[in-house]
Protein backbone atom coordinates (compact mmCIF):
# COMPACT_ATOMS: atom_id res chain seq x y z
CA UNK A 1 0.00 0.00 0.00
CA UNK A 2 1.42 2.94 -0.27
CA UNK A 3 0.15 5.89 1.75
CA UNK A 4 0.20 9.38 1.29
CA UNK A 5 1.43 11.66 3.71
CA UNK A 6 1.34 15.25 3.85
CA UNK A 7 2.67 17.80 5.89
CA UNK A 8 0.12 20.69 7.39
CA UNK A 9 1.39 24.02 7.17
CA UNK A 10 5.00 22.71 7.59
CA UNK A 11 7.23 24.91 5.53
CA UNK A 12 9.90 22.53 5.89
CA UNK A 13 11.73 24.18 7.68
CA UNK A 14 13.12 21.07 8.68
CA UNK A 15 16.20 22.68 10.04
CA UNK A 16 17.41 20.10 13.31
CA UNK A 17 20.22 23.32 14.34
CA UNK A 18 20.03 26.59 15.63
CA UNK A 19 20.64 28.90 12.75
CA UNK A 20 21.50 32.77 13.39
CA UNK A 21 21.34 33.14 17.26
CA UNK A 22 24.17 32.36 19.47
CA UNK A 23 22.35 30.65 22.72
CA UNK A 24 24.74 31.59 25.66
CA UNK A 25 23.13 29.58 28.83
CA UNK A 26 24.44 30.71 32.06
CA UNK A 27 23.68 28.39 35.10
CA UNK A 28 24.80 30.29 38.48
CA UNK A 29 25.66 27.76 41.91
CA UNK A 30 25.50 29.87 45.31
CA UNK A 31 27.93 28.21 48.42
CA UNK A 32 29.01 29.80 51.18
CA UNK A 33 32.74 30.60 49.64
CA UNK A 34 31.88 30.46 46.08
CA UNK A 35 29.74 31.44 42.98
CA UNK A 36 30.05 29.16 40.64
CA UNK A 37 29.10 29.79 36.70
CA UNK A 38 28.62 27.28 34.40
CA UNK A 39 28.33 29.07 30.44
CA UNK A 40 27.01 26.46 27.56
CA UNK A 41 27.64 28.71 24.44
CA UNK A 42 26.40 27.16 21.05
CA UNK A 43 26.36 29.37 18.14
CA UNK A 44 24.55 28.65 15.04
CA UNK A 45 25.01 27.52 11.92
CA UNK A 46 24.87 30.68 10.28
CA UNK A 47 27.52 32.59 12.39
CA UNK A 48 29.44 29.75 13.85
CA UNK A 49 31.93 30.10 11.23
CA UNK A 50 31.99 33.76 12.07
CA UNK A 51 32.60 32.84 15.25
CA UNK A 52 35.06 30.34 15.08
CA UNK A 53 37.61 33.06 12.90
CA UNK A 54 37.37 35.30 15.44
CA UNK A 55 38.06 32.36 17.62
CA UNK A 56 40.88 30.62 15.84
CA UNK A 57 42.01 32.77 12.84
CA UNK A 58 44.21 29.73 12.31
CA UNK A 59 41.45 27.40 11.04
CA UNK A 60 42.49 24.42 12.75
CA UNK A 61 39.73 21.46 13.38
CA UNK A 62 40.27 22.28 17.06
CA UNK A 63 40.57 25.49 18.76
CA UNK A 64 44.19 25.44 20.10
CA UNK A 65 44.26 25.93 24.00
CA UNK A 66 45.57 29.55 24.06
CA UNK A 67 43.18 30.70 21.55
CA UNK A 68 40.52 29.04 23.63
CA UNK A 69 41.90 30.58 26.35
CA UNK A 70 41.78 33.86 25.10
CA UNK A 71 38.28 33.75 23.64
CA UNK A 72 37.39 32.33 27.09
CA UNK A 73 38.68 35.20 28.74
CA UNK A 74 37.03 38.03 26.19
CA UNK A 75 33.66 36.07 27.29
CA UNK A 76 34.43 36.80 30.99
CA UNK A 77 35.04 40.35 29.97
CA UNK A 78 31.32 40.48 29.00
CA UNK A 79 30.30 39.43 32.21
CA UNK A 80 29.54 41.50 35.11
CA UNK A 81 28.78 39.82 38.56
CA UNK A 82 28.13 42.25 41.47
CA UNK A 83 27.20 40.13 44.95
CA UNK A 84 25.62 42.76 47.24
CA UNK A 85 26.75 45.75 44.99
CA UNK A 86 30.29 44.83 44.77
CA UNK A 87 31.66 43.88 41.69
CA UNK A 88 33.38 40.56 41.96
CA UNK A 89 36.15 39.20 39.86
CA UNK A 90 35.39 36.18 37.68
CA UNK A 91 38.18 33.65 36.97
CA UNK A 92 38.27 31.14 35.00
CA UNK A 93 38.58 27.34 35.91
CA UNK A 94 38.28 25.98 32.68
CA UNK A 95 36.87 25.90 28.72
CA UNK A 96 36.05 23.41 26.09
CA UNK A 97 35.21 23.55 22.54
CA UNK A 98 33.87 21.22 20.14
CA UNK A 99 35.41 20.51 17.09
CA UNK A 100 35.27 23.00 14.44
CA UNK A 101 33.36 20.33 12.46
CA UNK A 102 31.02 20.13 15.08
CA UNK A 103 30.81 23.84 15.63
CA UNK A 104 30.22 24.25 11.88
CA UNK A 105 27.51 22.05 11.67
CA UNK A 106 25.74 24.01 14.39
CA UNK A 107 25.66 21.29 17.52
CA UNK A 108 28.94 21.99 18.76
CA UNK A 109 28.93 23.83 22.56
CA UNK A 110 31.30 26.09 24.13
CA UNK A 111 31.51 24.97 28.15
CA UNK A 112 33.14 27.38 30.26
CA UNK A 113 33.57 27.04 33.89
CA UNK A 114 34.45 30.22 36.06
CA UNK A 115 34.00 30.87 39.34
CA UNK A 116 34.15 34.23 41.93
CA UNK A 117 35.38 33.26 45.28
CA UNK A 118 33.76 34.96 48.55
CA UNK A 119 36.08 35.17 51.11
CA UNK A 120 33.00 35.65 54.08
CA UNK A 121 29.89 35.55 53.61
CA UNK A 122 27.71 36.83 56.29
CA UNK A 123 24.12 35.43 57.56
CA UNK A 124 21.35 37.41 56.26
CA UNK A 125 20.26 38.77 52.75
CA UNK A 126 22.38 38.72 49.77
CA UNK A 127 21.96 39.91 46.49
CA UNK A 128 23.70 39.05 43.08
CA UNK A 129 23.41 40.91 39.76
CA UNK A 130 24.71 38.91 36.54
CA UNK A 131 25.21 40.43 33.43
CA UNK A 132 25.88 39.09 30.18
CA UNK A 133 26.69 41.36 27.03
CA UNK A 134 29.00 39.05 24.94
CA UNK A 135 28.12 39.55 21.49
CA UNK A 136 24.30 41.27 22.11
CA UNK A 137 23.26 41.42 18.49
CA UNK A 138 23.54 37.73 17.79
CA UNK A 139 22.71 36.27 21.24
CA UNK A 140 19.90 34.98 23.21
CA UNK A 141 20.21 34.29 26.80
CA UNK A 142 19.32 31.84 29.41
CA UNK A 143 19.96 32.08 33.44
CA UNK A 144 19.13 30.25 36.02
CA UNK A 145 20.07 29.47 39.85
CA UNK A 146 20.98 25.95 40.37
CA UNK A 147 19.20 24.81 43.99
CA UNK A 148 22.18 25.63 46.76
CA UNK A 149 23.48 22.35 47.79
CA UNK A 150 23.85 24.12 51.06
CA UNK A 151 20.16 23.95 52.85
CA UNK A 152 21.49 27.20 54.64
CA UNK A 153 21.03 29.04 51.78
CA UNK A 154 17.77 29.74 50.48
CA UNK A 155 16.97 31.31 47.31
CA UNK A 156 14.04 34.10 47.43
CA UNK A 157 13.90 35.34 44.11
CA UNK A 158 14.85 35.51 40.55
CA UNK A 159 14.35 38.69 38.33
CA UNK A 160 15.30 39.11 34.60
CA UNK A 161 15.18 41.39 31.69
CA UNK A 162 12.81 40.25 28.83
CA UNK A 163 16.11 39.15 27.20
CA UNK A 164 18.05 37.54 29.82
CA UNK A 165 20.91 39.33 29.84
CA UNK A 166 20.45 41.11 33.59
CA UNK A 167 19.50 38.61 36.46
CA UNK A 168 19.04 39.14 39.75
CA UNK A 169 19.04 36.87 42.64
CA UNK A 170 17.93 37.27 46.01
CA UNK A 171 18.95 34.94 48.62
CA UNK A 172 18.95 34.41 52.58
CA UNK A 173 21.73 32.31 54.63
CA UNK A 174 20.97 31.47 57.92
CA UNK A 175 23.01 32.57 60.39
CA UNK A 176 23.80 28.46 61.15
CA UNK A 177 25.72 28.59 57.87
CA UNK A 178 28.15 30.80 58.16
CA UNK A 179 29.71 28.51 60.98
CA UNK A 180 28.87 25.33 59.12
CA UNK A 181 28.66 25.94 55.52
CA UNK A 182 30.94 23.84 53.87
CA UNK A 183 33.77 25.20 52.55
CA UNK B 1 30.53 26.70 6.36
CA UNK B 2 28.35 23.71 5.68
CA UNK B 3 24.98 24.62 4.21
CA UNK B 4 22.85 23.17 6.42
CA UNK B 5 19.31 24.89 4.89
CA UNK B 6 18.97 21.07 4.08
CA UNK B 7 15.40 20.75 3.49
CA UNK B 8 13.55 21.41 0.21
CA UNK B 9 10.37 24.40 0.64
CA UNK B 10 7.31 21.99 1.08
CA UNK B 11 4.60 24.49 2.19
CA UNK B 12 1.25 22.09 2.95
CA UNK B 13 2.21 19.70 0.04
CA UNK B 14 1.36 16.22 -0.05
CA UNK B 15 4.01 13.58 -0.91
CA UNK B 16 4.01 10.29 -1.41
CA UNK B 17 5.60 8.34 1.36
CA UNK B 18 6.22 4.33 1.28
CA UNK B 19 6.28 2.79 4.10
CA UNK B 20 3.59 4.51 6.64
CA UNK B 21 1.25 1.29 6.57
CA UNK B 22 4.27 -0.46 8.33
CA UNK B 23 4.97 1.55 10.78
CA UNK B 24 8.31 1.81 12.16
CA UNK B 25 9.54 0.25 10.19
CA UNK B 26 8.34 -3.27 10.80
CA UNK B 27 4.87 -5.30 11.26
CA UNK B 28 2.82 -3.89 13.92
CA UNK B 29 3.25 -5.77 17.04
CA UNK B 30 1.55 -8.26 18.73
CA UNK B 31 -0.69 -7.83 21.74
CA UNK B 32 1.45 -8.75 24.67
CA UNK B 33 -0.05 -11.81 25.46
CA UNK B 34 0.70 -12.83 21.32
CA UNK B 35 4.78 -11.29 21.86
CA UNK B 36 7.00 -14.47 20.72
CA UNK B 37 9.05 -14.39 24.01
CA UNK B 38 9.98 -17.41 25.62
CA UNK B 39 9.19 -18.38 29.05
CA UNK B 40 11.39 -16.80 31.96
CA UNK B 41 10.45 -16.09 35.84
CA UNK B 42 8.38 -13.62 37.07
CA UNK B 43 4.82 -12.75 36.72
CA UNK B 44 5.55 -8.51 37.45
CA UNK B 45 5.62 -6.26 34.69
CA UNK B 46 9.05 -5.80 34.29
CA UNK B 47 9.76 -10.11 33.83
CA UNK B 48 7.31 -9.27 31.03
CA UNK B 49 9.56 -6.74 29.83
CA UNK B 50 12.76 -8.66 30.46
CA UNK B 51 11.17 -11.39 28.48
CA UNK B 52 10.78 -9.38 25.62
CA UNK B 53 13.93 -7.84 25.90
CA UNK B 54 15.55 -11.28 26.08
CA UNK B 55 13.96 -12.15 23.00
CA UNK B 56 15.45 -8.78 21.17
CA UNK B 57 18.92 -10.73 22.08
CA UNK B 58 17.51 -13.90 21.01
CA UNK B 59 17.28 -13.13 17.34
CA UNK B 60 20.54 -11.32 17.14
CA UNK B 61 23.94 -12.53 16.57
CA UNK B 62 26.76 -12.32 18.55
CA UNK B 63 28.33 -9.20 17.37
CA UNK B 64 24.82 -7.72 17.70
CA UNK B 65 24.66 -8.64 20.70
CA UNK B 66 28.14 -7.68 21.70
CA UNK B 67 27.13 -4.05 20.04
CA UNK B 68 23.74 -3.88 22.13
CA UNK B 69 24.78 -5.00 25.77
CA UNK B 70 26.65 -2.46 27.43
CA UNK B 71 27.68 -2.33 31.50
CA UNK B 72 24.78 -1.12 33.60
CA UNK B 73 27.62 1.23 35.60
CA UNK B 74 28.90 2.73 31.39
CA UNK B 75 28.31 6.59 32.81
CA UNK B 76 29.34 7.24 29.01
CA UNK B 77 26.43 5.25 27.33
CA UNK B 78 23.88 6.06 29.59
CA UNK B 79 24.64 9.46 29.15
CA UNK B 80 24.78 9.49 25.46
CA UNK B 81 21.43 10.29 23.90
CA UNK B 82 20.36 13.98 22.66
CA UNK B 83 17.74 15.67 20.67
CA UNK B 84 20.58 16.25 17.68
CA UNK B 85 20.14 13.60 14.43
CA UNK B 86 22.34 10.48 14.84
CA UNK B 87 24.73 11.51 12.05
CA UNK B 88 25.36 14.33 14.53
CA UNK B 89 25.53 13.03 17.53
CA UNK B 90 26.57 9.24 17.42
CA UNK B 91 24.66 6.70 19.27
CA UNK B 92 25.93 3.52 19.97
CA UNK B 93 23.61 0.04 20.57
CA UNK B 94 21.63 -1.38 17.12
CA UNK B 95 20.56 0.52 14.33
CA UNK B 96 17.03 0.31 13.57
CA UNK B 97 17.94 0.28 9.96
CA UNK B 98 20.26 -2.25 10.49
CA UNK B 99 17.91 -4.73 11.85
CA UNK B 100 16.22 -7.38 10.01
CA UNK B 101 12.40 -7.13 9.98
CA UNK B 102 12.20 -10.12 12.80
CA UNK B 103 14.54 -7.97 14.92
CA UNK B 104 12.87 -4.88 14.64
CA UNK B 105 9.39 -6.29 15.21
CA UNK B 106 11.23 -7.95 18.60
CA UNK B 107 12.44 -4.04 19.15
CA UNK B 108 9.13 -2.66 18.73
CA UNK B 109 7.47 -5.71 20.61
CA UNK B 110 10.17 -4.76 23.68
CA UNK B 111 9.05 -1.12 23.78
CA UNK B 112 4.80 -1.94 23.56
CA UNK B 113 5.59 -3.82 26.40
CA UNK B 114 7.44 -1.18 28.05
CA UNK B 115 5.61 1.77 27.70
CA UNK B 116 1.95 2.32 28.25
CA UNK B 117 -0.55 2.29 25.08
CA UNK B 118 -0.45 6.05 25.03
CA UNK B 119 3.61 6.30 25.39
CA UNK B 120 3.78 3.81 22.31
CA UNK B 121 1.37 5.70 20.70
CA UNK B 122 3.59 8.54 21.36
CA UNK B 123 6.71 6.86 20.15
CA UNK B 124 5.40 5.85 17.14
CA UNK B 125 4.14 9.41 16.37
CA UNK B 126 7.53 11.03 17.25
CA UNK B 127 9.02 8.39 14.50
CA UNK B 128 6.40 8.53 12.18
CA UNK B 129 7.31 12.50 12.48
CA UNK B 130 11.17 11.74 11.64
CA UNK B 131 10.08 9.44 8.66
CA UNK B 132 7.91 12.59 7.08
CA UNK B 133 10.76 14.71 8.15
CA UNK B 134 13.21 12.49 5.93
CA UNK B 135 10.80 12.47 3.40
CA UNK B 136 10.41 16.35 3.22
CA UNK B 137 14.19 17.29 3.69
CA UNK B 138 15.12 16.28 0.14
CA UNK B 139 18.67 14.87 1.22
CA UNK B 140 21.64 15.84 1.63
CA UNK B 141 21.52 17.12 5.37
CA UNK B 142 21.50 15.13 8.76
CA UNK B 143 19.66 11.19 8.37
CA UNK B 144 16.62 11.18 9.69
CA UNK B 145 13.85 8.61 9.51
CA UNK B 146 12.24 5.33 11.39
CA UNK B 147 15.59 3.42 10.48
CA UNK B 148 17.68 6.14 12.31
CA UNK B 149 16.54 5.07 16.10
CA UNK B 150 18.90 2.87 18.59
CA UNK B 151 18.60 0.36 20.79
CA UNK B 152 21.44 -0.66 23.61
CA UNK B 153 20.51 -2.50 27.24
CA UNK B 154 22.86 -1.53 30.02
CA UNK B 155 23.29 -4.46 31.88
CA UNK B 156 21.02 -7.90 31.28
CA UNK B 157 17.39 -7.81 31.69
CA UNK B 158 15.84 -9.04 34.13
CA UNK B 159 12.86 -9.37 36.94
CA UNK B 160 14.88 -8.77 39.65
CA UNK B 161 18.79 -7.16 39.03
CA UNK B 162 18.98 -3.76 37.65
CA UNK B 163 19.30 -2.61 34.57
CA UNK B 164 18.22 -0.17 31.46
CA UNK B 165 16.44 0.07 28.09
CA UNK B 166 17.78 2.86 25.92
CA UNK B 167 16.18 3.84 22.94
CA UNK B 168 15.88 7.26 20.60
CA UNK B 169 17.37 8.83 18.05
CA UNK B 170 16.94 12.61 16.51
CA UNK B 171 13.94 13.84 19.27
CA UNK B 172 13.82 10.81 21.00
CA UNK B 173 15.66 9.44 23.93
CA UNK B 174 14.06 7.15 26.15
CA UNK B 175 15.89 6.02 29.15
CA UNK B 176 14.51 3.67 31.02
CA UNK B 177 15.94 2.04 34.63
CA UNK B 178 14.28 -0.93 35.52
CA UNK B 179 15.14 -2.37 39.68
CA UNK B 180 13.08 -5.38 40.22
CA UNK B 181 9.32 -4.24 39.66
CA UNK B 182 10.19 -0.36 40.16
CA UNK B 183 10.49 1.27 36.61
CA UNK B 184 11.33 4.79 35.65
CA UNK B 185 12.00 6.58 32.79
CA UNK B 186 13.44 9.08 33.91
CA UNK B 187 15.34 11.57 32.13
CA UNK B 188 13.97 10.75 28.93
CA UNK B 189 13.68 13.72 25.69
CA UNK B 190 10.29 13.65 24.25
CA UNK B 191 10.20 15.65 21.06
CA UNK B 192 9.08 16.05 17.67
CA UNK B 193 9.38 17.37 14.37
CA UNK B 194 6.62 18.30 12.48
CA UNK B 195 4.68 18.33 15.16
CA UNK B 196 1.48 17.91 12.73
CA UNK B 197 1.35 16.38 9.95
CA UNK B 198 -0.79 14.42 7.88
CA UNK B 199 -0.84 10.05 7.90
CA UNK B 200 -3.29 8.40 5.83
CA UNK B 201 -5.36 11.06 5.99
CA UNK B 202 -5.52 11.49 9.42
CA UNK B 203 -3.66 14.34 11.03
CA UNK B 204 -1.00 13.69 13.75
CA UNK B 205 0.16 15.53 16.33
CA UNK B 206 2.15 13.23 18.92
CA UNK B 207 2.46 15.83 21.29
CA UNK B 208 -1.06 17.37 20.67
CA UNK B 209 -2.50 16.54 24.00
CA UNK B 210 0.31 17.96 26.49
CA UNK B 211 0.23 21.60 24.12
CA UNK B 212 -3.70 21.87 24.20
CA UNK B 213 -3.36 20.96 28.10
CA UNK B 214 -0.88 23.53 29.13
CA UNK B 215 -2.57 26.02 26.87
CA UNK B 216 -6.06 25.10 28.43
CA UNK B 217 -4.18 25.11 32.11
CA UNK B 218 -2.43 28.69 31.32
CA UNK B 219 -6.02 30.34 30.13
CA UNK B 220 -8.08 28.87 33.49
CA UNK B 221 -5.51 31.20 35.54
CA UNK B 222 -7.29 34.21 36.53
CA UNK B 223 -5.01 37.32 36.53
CA UNK B 224 -3.23 37.39 40.05
CA UNK B 225 -2.81 33.66 39.16
CA UNK B 226 -1.38 34.30 35.23
CA UNK B 227 0.90 37.14 36.58
CA UNK B 228 2.52 34.46 39.19
CA UNK B 229 2.59 31.90 36.60
CA UNK B 230 4.09 34.42 33.57
CA UNK B 231 7.72 34.65 33.44
CA UNK B 232 8.69 38.25 32.10
CA UNK B 233 11.18 37.06 30.37
CA UNK B 234 11.72 34.93 26.71
CA UNK B 235 12.97 31.16 27.12
CA UNK B 236 14.83 30.11 23.72
CA UNK B 237 15.40 26.45 24.92
CA UNK B 238 15.53 24.02 27.37
CA UNK B 239 17.46 24.79 30.50
CA UNK B 240 17.90 21.04 31.36
CA UNK B 241 17.89 19.03 28.25
CA UNK B 242 20.73 16.66 26.85
CA UNK B 243 24.30 17.33 29.21
CA UNK B 244 22.61 18.82 32.30
CA UNK B 245 21.91 15.45 34.48
CA UNK B 246 21.80 16.30 38.11
CA UNK B 247 21.38 19.50 37.92
CA UNK B 248 18.29 20.94 40.00
CA UNK B 249 17.57 24.27 39.39
CA UNK B 250 15.39 26.91 41.26
CA UNK B 251 11.98 26.83 40.49
CA UNK B 252 9.82 29.51 39.09
CA UNK B 253 5.88 30.39 38.57
CA UNK B 254 2.86 29.91 40.74
CA UNK B 255 2.90 27.14 42.77
CA UNK B 256 0.06 24.56 42.61
CA UNK B 257 -1.04 25.09 46.30
CA UNK B 258 -2.19 28.87 44.68
CA UNK B 259 -4.48 26.99 42.18
CA UNK B 260 -8.07 25.54 42.15
CA UNK B 261 -8.76 22.14 42.64
CA UNK B 262 -9.92 21.99 39.16
CA UNK B 263 -6.76 23.70 37.92
CA UNK B 264 -4.54 21.36 40.10
CA UNK B 265 -6.47 18.47 38.43
CA UNK B 266 -5.75 19.98 35.04
CA UNK B 267 -1.55 20.44 36.06
CA UNK B 268 -1.69 16.62 36.59
CA UNK B 269 -3.52 15.72 34.02
CA UNK B 270 -0.49 17.76 31.92
CA UNK B 271 2.21 16.05 33.74
CA UNK B 272 0.72 12.47 32.59
CA UNK B 273 1.34 12.61 29.24
CA UNK B 274 5.08 12.49 30.20
CA UNK B 275 4.53 10.24 33.61
CA UNK B 276 2.36 8.24 31.88
CA UNK B 277 4.26 6.94 28.96
CA UNK B 278 5.83 4.20 30.62
CA UNK B 279 3.60 0.86 31.56
CA UNK B 280 0.61 1.67 33.31
CA UNK B 281 2.19 0.14 36.99
CA UNK B 282 4.85 2.14 36.91
CA UNK B 283 2.88 5.37 35.29
CA UNK B 284 0.29 4.92 38.42
CA UNK B 285 2.71 4.59 41.22
CA UNK B 286 4.78 7.59 39.69
CA UNK B 287 1.42 10.09 39.54
CA UNK B 288 1.05 8.93 43.10
CA UNK B 289 4.22 10.40 43.79
CA UNK B 290 3.74 13.39 41.93
CA UNK B 291 0.25 13.86 43.21
CA UNK B 292 1.46 13.94 46.69
CA UNK B 293 3.78 16.36 45.82
CA UNK B 294 1.26 18.53 44.29
CA UNK B 295 1.76 21.50 46.51
CA UNK B 296 5.24 21.87 45.83
CA UNK B 297 4.77 21.77 42.24
CA UNK B 298 5.38 24.95 40.16
CA UNK B 299 4.10 25.76 36.75
CA UNK B 300 5.83 28.25 34.96
CA UNK B 301 4.73 30.01 31.51
CA UNK B 302 6.47 32.15 29.18
CA UNK B 303 5.06 33.46 25.55
CA UNK B 304 2.02 33.88 24.92
CA UNK B 305 -1.02 32.38 26.43
CA UNK B 306 -3.24 32.11 22.86
CA UNK B 307 -4.04 28.48 21.77
CA UNK B 308 -1.41 27.82 18.80
CA UNK B 309 1.19 29.87 19.77
CA UNK B 310 5.02 29.28 20.24
CA UNK B 311 4.86 29.37 24.39
CA UNK B 312 7.42 27.93 26.69
CA UNK B 313 6.52 26.00 30.12
CA UNK B 314 7.70 24.62 32.57
CA UNK B 315 6.43 21.89 35.90
CA UNK B 316 8.39 21.66 38.53
CA UNK B 317 7.91 19.39 41.99
CA UNK B 318 10.38 18.00 44.17
CA UNK B 319 10.14 14.45 42.17
CA UNK B 320 9.56 16.01 38.41
CA UNK B 321 10.87 18.50 35.77
CA UNK B 322 8.74 18.99 33.02
CA UNK B 323 9.91 21.26 30.26
CA UNK B 324 8.25 22.41 26.90
CA UNK B 325 10.44 24.84 24.65
CA UNK B 326 9.32 25.14 21.07
CA UNK B 327 12.41 25.78 18.58
CA UNK B 328 12.94 29.03 16.76
CA UNK B 329 15.60 27.21 14.64
CA UNK B 330 14.53 29.27 11.27
CA UNK B 331 10.81 27.94 10.70
CA UNK B 332 7.74 27.53 12.56
CA UNK B 333 8.59 26.86 16.15
CA UNK B 334 5.31 25.33 17.06
CA UNK B 335 6.41 22.70 14.40
CA UNK B 336 9.55 21.87 16.17
CA UNK B 337 8.89 20.85 19.80
CA UNK B 338 11.22 20.07 22.79
CA UNK B 339 10.27 18.69 25.82
CA UNK B 340 12.11 17.20 28.39
CA UNK B 341 11.34 15.02 31.20
CA UNK B 342 13.56 14.79 34.80
CA UNK B 343 12.84 13.61 38.02
CA UNK B 344 16.12 15.08 40.28
CA UNK B 345 16.17 12.67 42.95
CA UNK B 346 15.63 9.49 40.67
CA UNK B 347 17.00 10.15 37.27
CA UNK B 348 18.83 6.85 35.92
CA UNK B 349 16.93 5.21 39.00
CA UNK B 350 19.09 6.27 41.45
CA UNK B 351 17.23 6.81 43.78
CA UNK B 352 16.45 3.30 43.44
CA UNK B 353 19.71 1.80 43.48
CA UNK B 354 19.92 4.19 46.64
CA UNK B 355 23.27 6.50 44.98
Amino acid sequence: MIAIASVLAFSVSAQAHRLDEYLQATRIAVETHRIDLAIDLTPGVAIATDLLSSIDPGGNSRVPPHQGQRYAQRVLQDLVLDLDGKRQPIKLIGASFPGRADMEDGEGTIHLQAVVKISTLKPGHHELLFRNAHLPRISVYLVNALVPENKAIQITQQTRDELQKEYRLSFELKPTASKTGSP
Amino acid sequence: MKTLFFCATLCAVSMVVGGFHNRAGAAEPKSQSDSPIHPAPGSGQTARIARAAQAVLDTLDEEQRAKVIFKFGDKEQRARWSNLPTGMVKRRGLRMGDLSPEQRTAVMTLLSVTLSKMGYEKVLGIMDGDEVLKNSSGGGGPAFGRDEFYVSFLGTPSATAPWMLQFGGHHLALNVTFVGEEGVMTPSLIAVQPARYSLNGRTVRPLGRETDKAFELINSLNATQRKEAVLGFQMHDLVLGPGHDGETIQPEGIKASALTDQQKQMLLDLVAEWSGIIHDAAAAEKMTEIKANLPDTWFAWSGPTEPGSAAYFRVQGPTVVIEYAPQRLGGDPTQHIHTMYRDFTNDYGKKLLGQ
